[in-house]
């Protein structure tokens, strides 16, 4: 274990024993609001894996603590459920109501997303209020029965308190064990850089349904503890207001971190107490501090901590021993065959069919619009294809998600790279590498992705790469899933001429192991020398193709590109 | 109930006519910072309790002032008070949505849409619970915008404040169109909108648009709560609901599109109405949820065409 992590473990040790022992010693009174603390705390742990990690703003996380307040409720009552069985249960129902909504709800825009989860939580808050008979209706469910352990009650304040926040000990695990290593690399790129962090390899879909799923069972959990707790389970456990609470402990105490969950929903909780003055109208105090912590502490409580807590890798920056990919390149020949892609009325693609071999630089050349990057987006499955083949080796990736085809040997890059800049370099690597690999040989692979890239600057954050670097960075991330053939989208733009000669020298090297390139460039002085193959696209269709020598002859293409031949 | 069907027509139509004001409103600004505005729905309250208060200043004022029209009604004297005090109103909000877009928006511009999501969950919350500790959670009724009472069409008795109602949000939208298509203030704001660089690369400076946009927002919201403060009160914790109808309207309509929106929330309008009268108030509710929820199943980009893109 590194120190960072040992000292990890020792803070949130601390931060979970420490208010136990505050309250314990501060008699009946706080320990029921250090219970709630401690109950909001699990279902901002939950919040903060589909907000925090993953970036998507679900509003229905209120909904799961009401619907997990609720399993309890019900089952204790009209069926004598009791301790672990009916805690499994309002894990296990806001965990499969996760899982349905999921389906229409996950893949929706952020913007929608939201809307989608508040309609959900608001239909949660008309059953309840409604559905007399099963919920009581507007005047809710008294007489949950407390928790029981072993046939004892646990009815003391004291008792509560400890239970909650064993309960929320092993949040912490859980959440730590669903985020450890490469994973919680994988959903920053995801949130960060979503285009770079699919054509990886990473599954989008996968990811956000594990997640989503698992944060609700946090918040039922959490809501399971508050009925037992207070013994009442009423519609307000599924009002908006609980929302707005785990959304603003979220926020304040930082997004990421479990430190952040404990620190947010311990200080919100206590808020009531210390704005006492505005009497009912403390809430006002909420948002005044949610306001003040979005425009102050972007990162919260936690961040303001973030020197102790987080525990990232500076990169190495002594070359590795090894510069072999621990990832052999598979030799494979990609066929893209009559491709069409048309925007409306714009014929994009006009039945394209490209080849590329094994070691071989195919480079491919046209006019802005020529349909080029259109190309490489299809191929690469970042958009949908009207018509036509691609086959890599044996396999058919034409219905393939864009991770999968990632995964099985077809990477690219980005005509403008965007960098995830919470990672560091060899973290943005780590989160590309094949999930097979184990941590160690991972950080192997990594780094000889990087020295293949030619990424040899010193440690240094991502905020702070050059332009070129950050293309390296960016071949590096696709080198790591260990391609057979690699799309290049203008990978010399904007470069100097001294960076375009390494880089040139950096891609022939690439191709000695069998890689096959597909490099796009208007560059003609880096992309004419390089390639062993030219083929020119002109308004969808491939006008010359041939040796660079003879294409840049070629009358079609100098109308179409060159306008004159070069020299 | 028992009202006929051109008369729940009539409800409907002035419903959804103020919750296109709102939509409106709604759509402004995520055309302008492309974030959604979470407390549209609690500055459409706001609107309500400042119309409410701006009425106690100026009725005692009417009444001593203003010759008593007696034949009309026992409030005579206050009869078109309303007609002063929606644009009262809308530029005390207008001033509001200055100071909103000050505190909400521009800390937060360089920063990603989300932040700005989240902060204006924040301001709604103060504006939610300040508004209780100020005028209390017990409803308040609102200024007619000409005068109570109904008028009869035949055998229709129609309610003259709907009907206001339906004519001032025309007024307002119609407005609203003309400054944007057809004024020098209206194409800058639309420039800024699709692209802020490029209109401060022509000179156009963005963050004053923003503001205005915010100021616009906020002002036609604020309408909106005038316009439905009497018929249906005021209170702190209406804000919630109106910002839903305008989040689904704009969703149905189109994300971006103005029209859309607006027409949008005439049906979701006249939709609410008819389904309180024939079923009830909570399937309505229920129904259009679940609607929004089956819309974005089969179109999860939104029923209409989009008119931007990749935008939170």
């Amino acid at each position: 274990m590194k120190a960072g992590s040992l000292r990890n473990v020792g803070i949130m040790a601390a931060l979970l024993i420490a208010p136990v022992a505050f309250a314990l010693s501060a008699g009946g009174y706080e320990q029921r609001i250090m219970t709630l603390a401690g109950i909001y705390a699990i279902a901002v742990l939950g919040y903060q894996l589909i907000f925090g990690r993953l970036g998507a703003l679900s509003l229905a996380q209120g909904s799961f603590f009401g619907i997990g307040a609720y399993t309890t409720g019900l089952l204790g009552i009209h069926l004598d459920w009791a301790f672990p069985a009916s805690f499994l249960a309002s894990l296990i129902i806001p965990a499969a109501i996760a899982c349905i909504i999921a389906i229409p709800v996950l893949r929706l825009e952020s913007h929608y997303f939201a809307l989608a989860t508040l309609g959900i939580s608001q239909i949660a808050l008309l059953v309840g209020v409604n559905w007399t008979e099963g919920t009581g209706g507007a005047n809710g469910l008294y007489g949950v029965p407390p928790l029981r352990i072993l046939g004892t009650a646990l009815d003391s304040s004291e008792a509560m308190l400890v239970v909650v926040w064993c309960v929320l000990a092993s949040a912490v695990l859980a959440f730590s064990w669903l985020v450890k290593g490469r994973a919680a690399h994988r959903l920053t790129l995801l949130r960060e850089a979503p285009e770079a962090a699919v054509t990886a390899g990473i599954d989008i879909g996968a990811r956000r349904l594990s997640l989503f799923v698992a944060s609700a069972a946090f918040g039922g959990a959490a809501g399971a503890l508050q009925a037992h707790s207070i013994g009442v389970v009423s519609p307000a456990v599924l009002e908006f207001q609980v929302m707005v609470s785990i959304l603003a402990m979220t926020v304040i105490g930082g997004r990421g971190h479990p430190a952040g969950a404990i620190l947010g929903a311990v200080l919100l909780v206590h808020l009531p107490e210390w704005f006492r003055f505005l009497e009912a109208h403390y809430l006002v105090a909420y948002g005044a501090a949610l306001l003040v912590a979005v425009i102050i502490m972007p990162e919260g409580l936690a961040g303001l901590f973030r020197r102790w807590l987080v525990t990232q890798e500076r990169w190495a920056p002594e070359p590795p021993r090894t510069s072999k990919p621990e990832v052999p390149t598979t030799l494979a020949v990609l066929h893209l065959v009559g491709l069409c892609k048309r925007y409306g009325g714009v014929v994009a693609l006009d039945n394209v069919s490209i080849t590329v071999v094994p070691g071989e630089i195919l480079g491919l050349i046209g006019p802005n619009g020529s349909g080029k990057s259109t190309l490489i987006n299809v191929a690469s499955g970042l958009q949908t294809l009207d018509a036509g083949e691609i086959r890599l080796g044996n396999l058919d990736l034409t219905g393939m998600p864009a991770h999968g085809r990632a995964r099985v040997g077809l990477s690219r890059t980005f005509q403008t790279p965007v960098q995830a800049l919470g990672l560091s370099p060899l973290e943005s690597v780590l989160a590309a590498c094949p999930a097979g690999l184990d941590e160690r040989r991972a950080e192997r692979h990594a780094a000889a992705c990087l020295s293949a890239a030619g990424l040899t600057a010193p440690a240094v954050p991502t905020t702070s790469l050059s332009p070129a670097e950050a293309r390296r960075l960016d071949l590096a991330r696709a080198l790591a899933s260990g391609p057979a053939v690699l799309l290049l989208d203008e990978p010399a733009a904007g470069l100097t001429p001294a960076e375009r000669d390494d880089l040139a020298c950096c891609l022939k090297h690439l191709t000695d192991s069998g890689l096959g390139l597909l490099l796009v460039d208007h560059t003609m002085d880096f992309l004419l020398p390089l390639a062993d193959r030219v083929i020119c696209l002109a308004t969808g269709s491939v006008v010359a193709e041939g040796p660079p020598s003879m294409v840049a002859r070629d009358p079609a293409a100098i109308a179409a590109y060159f306008g004159e031949p070069p020299p | 109930m028992g009202a006929s069907i051109p008369q729940l027509l009539v409800n409907g139509v002035a419903l959804g006519a103020a919750y296109a004001l709102i939509a409106l409103g709604f759509v402004l600004v995520i055309n302008a910072v492309g974030a959604v505005n979470f407390a549209q729905g609690d500055l459409v309250m706001a609107g309500g309790f400042v119309a409410v208060t701006i009425t106690e200043y100026l009725t005692p004022w009417a009444n001593d002032n203003l010759p008593d029209l007696a034949f009309i009604g026992p409030r005579a004297s206050a009869v078109g008070l309303g007609l002063v005090i929606l644009p009262l109103t809308m530029v005390v909000m207008a001033v509001l949505g200055l100071l909103f877009s000050a505190l909400a928006y521009a800390p937060l511009r360089h920063r990603p849409p989300v932040s700005v999501f989240i902060s204006t969950i924040a301001v709604g919350l103060i504006l939610q619970h300040g508004a209780n500790a100020v005028f209390g959670p017990e409803p308040r009724v609102g200024p007619p915008l000409v005068v109570d009472g109904n008028f009869a069409l035949g055998p229709i008795t129609l309610s003259i404040q709907q009907l206001s109602v339906i004519f001032a949000a025309g007024c307002l939208i119609t407005g609203t169109g003309l400054l944007l298509s057809r004024s020098q203030l209206g194409r800058q704001l639309r420039a800024v909108a699709q692209d802020p660089e490029m209109a401060e690369a022509i000179g156009i400076s963005a963050g004053h648009c923003i503001a205005i946009t915010f100021a616009l927002a906020v002002a036609l919201a604020g309408s909106a709560g005038m316009l439905l403060s009497n018929q249906f009160f005021v209170a702190p914790s209406d804000g919630g609901l109106f910002m839903l109808k305008a989040y689904i309207a704009v969703t149905v309509g189109g994300w971006g599109r103005l029209d859309g929106a607006a027409f949008a929330a005439l049906l979701i309008g006249v939709f609410e109405v008819m389904m309180a009268a024939f079923v009830s108030y909570v399937m309505a509710e229920a129904l259009l949820y679940a609607g929004v929820l089956l819309v974005l199943l089969v179109r999860p980009s939104g029923l209409l065409r989009e008119t931007i893109q990749r935008r939170t």
